[in-house]
């Protein structure tokens, strides 16, 4: 009895004092995020936002993009590279001292083995090494290991050296991996997929300590890695779904950081002394795509009707306030070779031209045709804001919202009339959404290339089809952008892709927080100080 | 004398037994049912597993390589046999949203919301029983119309707005109670949870500070549910103690003289536990089922939250088992209240 009630005061005591305070402890980051998204942290599977956040953290690649410019890159892993007078093999020198989490030494084969692994477990992320002209067929010829400490790379296609290093080298399929770990956890010939999806096994700063899913995710430092050790020595990344409950937590100083924020707090968070918002503009695209194979859309001054049906400037004070910035072409801002902020926003809200392109086509009457969303925050508003000054002229569209993998297989099958949808992209280059959103070389029903927007919307321009293969094999910059500059003009207003904004990343953070570094691509943990 | 007791026992034995036999199989074609049911609505859904693990950038090939990992290129047949086999041995497999092994995240989740459940039903009866009984005895007065007011709210306030509203005033403005999330971040790692219960597991680990922030975590959340849950318990009753007091029996009993507590609780309440309790079960059983509005506003890393993402994501090797630990949950609730019934109401007895 003695000791419940002993038990009893000290629980109260408990209770009362901690509510006095709320501070995190100064060498732990505290973020609250929704990172309901996470489903991997297999960089061969990673794509969504916040697990390759994390990935980039706790894994090395043997160069990146440079904290302060991202289309820069930078040593990591590799101290060093050369590259052949034939610009077709690139020679990288791994560190000395680079060593995985494990304390394994990082080796030239790790590197081999994880290129070779990426291509041979066909996830996610192989299709992009394949963009590339790796696949399973030359591997062993293109990725070399010539001693334990020096990997080398040979080029299948003669892409811009600049250009495979950002865009594979770089990036997270090519992530060197702890081979001999590995093939321990292995689970038959899994490659360690299994282990991945919750654990990491690489040479980053950070390692991934523990992940519940719908609950948090922990990094803490690791004891081997080759650089500086970063201040913050714990990262904690709290998954709280509901914007409201961020704040609330970011106000009382029970985290650090807020990561996602209503347009409407933004105004408050600045008025607040304790906290300051960082914003930072993302290679994210609010975007529409149409089917050209059928009536209406076939017609392209139907789609360009579309594009004057959206009141920019008005959206951008209301529902994007603070959100994205108006971006109508296909390249994001930032991007090497993408068009100017004032050049890639030219339209406007204008009914009477959008009356007129319909009449032209046929459609003075209107039509009606259907719009699919995805279940994201930002699209419903603007779908409903197009619904409206579209019935203005006639149209009717309805809007069906619906879960992405169910989007995403109706898109993919050709299965519907349009679509609202967000498009990543992680290419610091123009070529990253040529790519996908310009070049379809075979638009038959059979070459089944669903990978392919283009081929979603059954659209091909054979112009602009050369157009990208001439800049992707141009090897002077300034040639390069001038042929990607006129792709862009031309595909602003004849492809079947209507863009709507560009998406920022708003970050709230506590006034402790003395730097916090971010660019569009990546958040560096160990640049974090208090 | 002897020999009558012992021929009415054995009889009720074999009668007891007969019961039990005729349950279980109805049981077992019950969970047989759902399971199907579940199996061709996962079919029929127009999510597609492969994209949901894959994503929008899959290349053809890694399309069809992994629905051939998955089984789904089978006749819908020996799809049906193979999912039936690993639910038998329960073997869900890995969620595609979360990663992990279903099993290991439901255990994880389901400790979260039978601690948030079990606390909020505590509110929720503590309060409605009398509360109810209150407003039946005091049937038209003030009493009553406060108990009708206050129930009105509870059943009609959005729990979402209710949590949010808790948390700006007492959380945010009087620092009362913890915010969202089961724990803080200071106390996260001394303190390593061993059954999932955390309230449980400090309180047998002795870390009463951590007890003490666990409590004033769960206290909001539980409040709100238990809220909500006390409208429905003290309205249901209130219109059973009406339906008892008005009978006969009520009427001799005043007239004998009995005190107005005694009528109530010694003669009325005796008649409505048995009522009482199935409601009770069937809030608990609504409880464990999900309370996904507040799970979000707190953070709450609980069973409703899981299956909603994992529906959402058309997760199939989620929805599957959360669905039919739902209907495992109502069975077995079923179940509990029926052998209760027939354990206090002696007209069932016989």
């Amino acid at each position: 009895m003695k000791l419940g009630i002993t038990a009893f005061s000290m629980a109260l005591s408990g209770l009362i004092s901690s509510t006095a305070m709320a501070a995190t402890p100064a060498d732990q980051l505290v973020m609250a995020w929704n990172i309901d998204a996470i489903s991997t942290f297999d960089p061969a599977e990673v794509s969504e936002i916040p697990a390759s956040e994390m990935i980039y953290n706790t894994c090395d690649t043997l160069v990146s993009q440079s904290p302060t410019d991202e289309s820069q890159v930078v040593p990591s892993l590799a101290e060093s590279w050369t590259v052949s007078d034939d610009e077709r093999t690139i020679t990288f020198k791994i560190r000395e001292n680079a060593k995985f989490s494990s304390g394994n030494p990082v080796r030239a084969e790790d590197v081999a083995w994880s290129m070779r692994r990426n291509l041979l477990l066909d996830r996610r992320n192989a299709g992009t090494m394949r963009d590339y002209g790796f696949n399973v067929d030359n591997m062993d010829d293109a990725f070399q290991v010539l001693d334990d400490r020096t990997f080398q790379l040979k080029l299948q296609q003669p892409f811009p050296v600049g250009l495979i290093l950002q865009a594979v080298v770089a990036n997270r399929m090519s992530i060197p991996l702890d081979k001999a770990f590995l093939e321990e956890k292995a689970e038959g010939d899994d490659y360690g997929n299994g282990y991945l999806k919750t654990k990491t096994a690489c040479s980053g700063p950070y390692v991934l300590r523990q992940w519940n899913a719908g609950e948090v995710v922990v990094l803490e430092t690791s004891d081997h890695y080759w650089g500086e050790k970063p201040a913050m020595r714990r990262v904690i990344v709290r998954h709280i779904p509901e914007p409201s409950a961020q704040r609330l937590l970011l106000e009382r100083g029970d985290i650090d950081v807020a990561r996602d924020i209503l347009s409407a707090d933004l105004a408050d968070f600045e008025a607040n002394p304790d906290i300051r918002v960082q914003s930072i503009l993302r290679s994210q695209l609010q975007y529409m795509a149409f089917d050209t194979s059928e009536k209406p859309f076939d017609d392209p001054r139907v789609i360009e009707a579309i594009r004057y049906m959206f009141d920019y400037e008005g959206l951008s004070n209301t529902v994007m306030k603070g959100l994205g910035i108006q971006r109508n072409v296909l390249v994001p801002y930032g991007a090497f070779g993408a068009l100017g902020l004032e050049e890639g926003a030219p339209y406007k809200l204008d009914l009477d031209k959008a009356k007129a392109l319909l009449e032209e086509a046929g459609y003075g009457d209107g039509f009606s045709a259907s719009v699919y969303l995805s279940t994201d925050p930002i699209s419903a508003p603007l779908a409903q804001h197009l619904v409206e000054n579209a019935s203005k002229l006639g149209v009717k569209l309805n809007i069906e919202q619906m879960a992405s993998s169910e989007l995403f297989s109706r898109y993919r099958g050709r299965n519907f009339e349009s679509i609202m949808s967000i498009w990543s992209t992680t290419l610091p280059d123009a070529h990253g959404m040529v790519s996908r959103f310009a070049v379809n070389t075979d638009n038959s029903t059979e070459s089944g290339s669903s990978t392919y927007p283009t081929w979603r919307t059954s659209w091909s321009d054979p112009e602009i089809n050369k157009m990208a293969e001439e800049a992707i094999f141009e090897k002077d910059p300034a040639k390069r952008a001038e042929i990607y500059r006129k792709l862009q003009l031309r595909h602003m207003s004849s492809s079947p892709f209507v863009y709507l904004y560009q998406l920022k990343q708003n970050v709230a953070l506590r006034k402790e927080i003395s730097s916090y570094s971010a660019h569009a691509f990546r958040t560096y943990y160990n640049g974090i100080k208090k | 004398m002897t020999d009558v007791t012992a021929q009415t026992g054995s009889e009720r034995t074999r009668r007891l037994i007969h019961a039990f036999t005729a349950q279980c199989g109805s049981i077992l074609v019950t969970l047989f049912g759902l399971c199907a049911i579940t199996f061709v609505i996962g079919r029929l859904l127009p999510l597609d597993p492969v994209l949901a693990v894959l994503g929008d950038d899959a290349s053809q090939e890694a399309y069809l390589r992994m629905s051939e990992e998955m089984g789904l290129n089978l006749p819908l047949w020996q799809q049906f046999v193979h999912f039936m086999w690993d639910l038998v041995r329960f073997d869900f497999g890995r969620s595609i949203t979360t990663g992990h092994f279903v099993t290991d995240d439901l255990i994880r989740v389901m400790g979260a919301t039978i601690e948030l459940s079990v606390i909020a039903l505590l509110i929720a009866t503590i309060l409605g029983i009398p509360l109810g009984v209150l407003a039946a005895a005091k049937y038209g007065r003030w009493q009553d119309h406060f108990v009708r007011v206050l129930t009105l709210i509870g059943y009609s306030a959005p729990v979402f707005w209710l949590g949010l509203i808790g948390l700006i005033m007492l959380y945010a403005k009087l620092g009362w109670v913890g915010g969202a999330g089961r724990l803080d971040v200071l106390y996260q790692y001394d303190f390593t949870p061993m059954t999932g219960l955390f309230l449980l597991d400090s309180a047998l680990q002795g870390q009463w500070e951590v007890f003490g922030n666990l409590i004033q975590h769960i206290i909001l959340p539980a409040s709100v549910l238990g809220f909500t849950s006390m409208a429905y318990i003290a309205r249901m009753t209130r219109s059973f103690m009406l339906e008892q007091l008005n009978q006969e029996y009520v009427l001799t009993a005043k007239a004998k003289g009995a005190s107005a507590l005694a009528v109530v609780w010694r003669h009325a309440f005796r008649n409505i536990a048995v009522q009482l309790l199935t409601v009770v079960a069937l809030t608990f059983a609504f409880l464990l089922e999900g309370t996904v509005l507040v799970e979000t506003v707190f953070a709450w890393p609980g069973f409703g939250r899981y299956f909603t993402t994992g529906l959402m994501a058309g997760d199939m090797n989620i929805v599957v088992p959360c669905t039919l630990i739902v209907g495992i949950m109502f069975i077995a609730i079923n179940l509990i209240s029926d052998l209760l019934y027939r354990t206090l109401d002696p007209r069932l007895r016989k």
